[in-house]
């Protein structure tokens, strides 16, 4: 029993539950980014196609879902890594958790600012 | 497998041999890379607002660049579907059949993987896309 629940749920219910949203998330978006950028644009990519390409609201709205479940998914799975080693304690795992909410809200705020021109 | 009962069985002892452990490993190591790769992404991308981003793009042509990123799509293609193999075992699917479901899913990244690899290599021989 102990062997089958190495690494899943001890990050806490929620966590776990949007991990799993987010990769549902990632797999559908990160599948049409990839075609884009590599098979359909493979060494033409430049600012010229991508402006053009997220002119396209539906375009837009894949690039900022990448975003926030990138960011999520990013740093959530980061925390669970660091829980497994360093961040053992309760109060030091509350610490990691506040000190990667701030990073992922400040990266979150700085991609959301690049894609504004095609937001606002 | 072993004969023994699952209470009594030293299940510690045989970790390392069985394939999910591999799959565990490989599975933190490609989510590793990718948050290092996201947050790379992320800063490199929003240099579009100081207009670098075209020059970017013409460095990241370069046959050594263009075969790191297929190394990245490996690391892609092998988190996404051993991840849903992770989420099907969530619902039950396959729990009785480890194997097959982790072996199905390298089967898919490869199929994939050679998608991508033949535009990679498409390029890197001609210089032109595929579409």
């Amino acid at each position: 029993m102990r062997a089958e629940t190495v690494s899943t749920h001890r990050g806490g219910m929620w966590s776990w539950l949007f991990q799993r949203i987010t990769a549902v998330l990632l797999i559908v978006c990160l599948a049409i980014h990839l075609i884009l950028t590599h098979i359909a644009n493979i060494g033409e990519l430049n600012m010229e196609n991508i402006s053009a390409r997220l002119a396209n609201a539906g375009l837009t709205a894949v690039d900022i879902i990448l975003l926030a479940a990138g960011i999520y998914h990013a740093l959530n799975g980061l925390r669970m890594v660091l829980m497994d080693y360093w961040f053992t304690s309760r109060s030091r795992a509350f610490g990691l958790t506040i000190g990667l909410w701030v990073v992922g809200v400040v990266a979150f705020g700085y991609g959301i600012w690049a894609l504004w021109p095609w937001i606002g | 497998m072993s004969a023994r009962p699952r209470e009594t069985a030293n299940v510690g002892a045989g970790l390392w041999k069985a394939t999910g452990m591999w799959a565990w490993l490989l599975f933190r190591i490609s989510g590793l890379i990718l948050v290092f790769y996201l947050g790379a992404h992320i800063v490199a991308i929003s240099m579009g607002q100081f207009d670098k981003l075209d020059a970017l793009f013409t460095t990241f042509d370069n046959p050594v660049l263009v075969l790191a990123d297929l190394a990245l799509v490996v690391a892609v293609l092998y988190h996404a579907l051993n991840g849903v193999r992770i989420i099907l075992m969530d619902f039950g699917i396959g729990i009785h059949r480890h194997k097959v479901m982790f072996w199905s899913a390298m089967a898919v990244v490869v199929i994939c993987f050679a998608v991508f690899a033949y535009v990679a290599f498409t390029f890197l021989a001609t210089g032109k896309g595929v579409m």
